[in-house]
């Protein structure tokens, strides 16, 4: 079962990453499901803690502006998300920053949004098989390497 | 031989001279010493076996494959502290920093004073330092490839008169692939799997991954073996074959939260009360500094600097770079704000401030959860709240002697600072557990502390148990407190004196 609907998952989705200037837009899906993935892999409370989160943001939404997170405009979105977070309240801010976790993760893996921020993953591995380090020799020097 | 889950086709009855539970700082030491003098060991190991070829530089692949719980693991209380720990063979020496640093001088005298641990000398550890940074290529960093946040920040601190320097690292001619924490992708970190591992298994040690301990097998008062079961390491779901072990002697390095929580589960070894108790951790705040000019984080080494004015007052700094992913979930913005910030990625530099010396303890409850966990049970309390704010302001002080234009810091209220009137503001700033929006946390350590009298403490000086025989508990769990830094030289210290004594044992039976 998934967590979130896709179509709040879209909304949180937009609201959290609200799409940096110069970088690809979020990828629904795929983020989607990488979400579900990296849930399951851990514990089961961390799981019910972002379902909650998530719920907890709707539920204010519809207690301070009479409508679900989804429903809000983006500018709505964005207020109640500053205001959450900028809360004296642990519980408040903490319902605005956990879920984030997943979805910020879920964005900035993506090699496509990685690159262009400098963090090659693919470029600094395959430097790396050229640089296999062994505890009985030393490193040949750079201009050596084959 | 290192056994993967594909190999066990069926449940495993052995016996061997020394069975161990777990792979990290503590097993691994323990399992090369005693089987280079030509003793069976066998080890077992709740995560799964990697090698330099897996590691693809990928934090989230990572997170699910080699942390306890896919790095989500948090401890209950106030502020939000995540407690990231490793699962795979190497334990945490596989996804640390390779940081490794001794004990300090006043912390080794207090065990003495205060826990009885006379028996443990400075000369001793001394001795067994040096073999250990001989051994895994202990030298510091090399100012060549630390990278940029490293050295802008250390500029930073030297103009400001700090005591700072280069850390030194297990790590052999490192190039900087700023992965520690993911998998060293060159193989150049000396953790424990690349190191202590394939020695062991040189020797003979047997190493039995994906497999998780059950219990403890007791017989007139002894441990005598360890039963256990194998688990597809993602899903944590039983594969149906079972382990049976006989061993004449039995270690327990699963780790300061594990180990505690076998214990408890077990209801053994625990007379004084004090299984679970006394844990301490090493909660870490951060600054991170928008430049000028361009940092380019990710390339270098992610931990490689220190600053160390106030290590005496139980604050450490120590770099710590990470990639986009992880950097975006640190900042202390949100939305629009974070996607702002984040475009300037390439211009910033985070750096971490740890208390290495902490008057918070907290506690691993064995309450009923779902699956295989423990409750941990920790709030930063009185001194540590204004360790973490004078770290923070620190930072940030050092930053802006740097040339930081802005400082970011996870204190309410002071979420971004534009200059020194904003930086005077949080130095004069009262604040409280709950006013920090998250902490990291490393290094759990003293949950079952040694000590000389055993009303409280869990195990001897030589980590064998008080309650039973033939039990050891090595791994920084037998740290009665943090050694003001960064652990694993310390907890592989412990490991080969361990391995000491359970020689002498062995010895002397039959």
């Amino acid at each position: 079962m998934r967590s979130l609907p896709r179509g709040q998952m879209r909304s949180f989705m937009e609201a959290y990453v609200a799409r940096p200037q110069g970088l690809p837009p979020i990828d629904v899906d795929a983020q989607s499901d990488f979400i579900e993935e990296y849930l399951r892999a851990g514990a089961p409370e961390f799981r019910l803690a972002f379902i909650a989160c998530s719920l907890g943001l709707n539920l204010l939404s519809i207690i301070s502006r009479g409508k679900t997170f989804s429903r809000l405009g983006p500018e709505k979105q964005q207020q109640l998300l500053d205001k959450c977070f900028n809360s004296s309240n642990p519980l408040i801010r903490g319902m605005a920053v956990l879920p984030g976790f997943a979805f910020l993760m879920s964005y900035y893996r993506r090699p496509e949004v990685a690159v262009p921020l400098g963090f090659d993953s693919a470029a600094l591995k395959a430097d790396a098989e050229l640089r296999k380090v062994s505890r009985d020799r030393d490193l040949p020097a750079r201009e050596e390497s084959p | 031989m290192i056994y993967k889950l594909s190999d066990i086709k069926s449940d495993v009855v052995r016996s061997a001279d020394v069975a161990i539970i777990g792979c990290g700082a503590g097993g691994g030491p323990i399992a090369r010493e005693l089987a280079s003098e030509g003793h069976s060991v066998v080890v077992i190991e709740e995560g799964a076996y990697f090698t330099r070829d897996d590691f693809h530089l990928d934090p989230a692949e990572a997170y699910m494959n080699m942390y306890r719980d896919a790095g989500q693991v948090v401890t209950l209380g106030l502020p939000f502290i995540l407690l990231p720990m490793g699962k795979t063979v190497g334990g945490t020496t596989t996804i640390n920093s390779a940081t490794a640093l001794r004990i300090l001088h006043p912390i080794l005298k207090k065990w003495h004073l205060t826990h009885g641990l006379e028996d443990i000398t400075e000369d001793e550890l001394n001795l067994i330092y040096a073999y250990l940074e001989e051994y895994l290529f202990v030298k510091r960093a090399d100012p060549e490839v630390a990278g940029k946040v490293a050295t802008t920040f250390l500029a930073g601190a030297e103009k400001l008169g700090l005591s700072c320097g280069w850390l030194p690292r297990n790590a052999k001619e490192c190039e900087g692939f700023g992965s520690c924490a993911f998998g060293c992708p060159s193989g150049s970190k000396q953790s424990v799997d690349v190191s202590f591992v394939p020695d062991a298994v040189g020797f003979g040690a047997d190493i039995y991954s994906c497999c998780r301990a059950d219990e403890i097998k007791v017989s007139g008062g002894k441990a005598v073996g360890i039963k256990g079961r194998f688990l597809d390491p993602r899903t944590q779901r039983p594969t149906g074959c079972k382990i049976d072990i006989d061993a004449k002697m039995i270690v327990l390095s699963a780790g300061a939260i594990y180990s505690p929580y076998f214990l408890l589960r077990q209801g053994i070894a625990n007379s004084s009360g004090q299984v679970g108790k006394n844990l301490q951790i090493h909660p870490a705040s951060q600054a991170t500094a928008v430049m000028d000019e361009r940092m380019d984080a990710p390339k270098g080494i992610p931990q490689s600097s220190y600053v160390d004015e106030f290590k005496g007052e139980g604050i450490m700094l120590e770099g710590g770079t990470v990639p986009p992913e992880i950097h975006a979930m640190a900042l202390p913005l949100i939305g629009k704000r974070n996607a702002q910030a984040m475009v300037a990625y390439p211009n910033m530099g985070i750096f971490g401030g740890m208390i290495s010396e902490s008057d918070s303890w907290g506690r691993v409850v064995n309450l009923p959860r779902r699956g295989y966990r423990p409750a941990i049970l920790y709030s930063l309390r009185g001194k540590d709240v204004e360790k973490a704010r004078a770290a923070t302001s620190l930072m940030a002080e050092i930053w802006f002697a740097a040339g930081a234009k802005k400082v970011l810091t996870p204190i309410t209220g002071h979420y971004e600072l534009s200059g020194q009137r904003d930086l005077a503001r949080l130095e004069r700033s009262r604040i409280k557990a709950r006013d920090i929006f998250a902490l990291t946390a490393y290094h759990p350590l003293g949950t079952c502390r040694m000590g000389g009298d055993p009303e409280w403490s869990v195990v001897r000086h030589t980590c064998e148990s008080w309650d039973m025989d033939n039990l050891y508990i090595c791994d920084g769990s037998v740290l009665p407190s943090s050694p003001g830094v960064n652990p694993q030289l310390t907890i592989m210290a412990m490991a080969m004196r361990c391995a000491g004594f359970i020689e002498e044992k062995l010895a002397k039976q039959p």
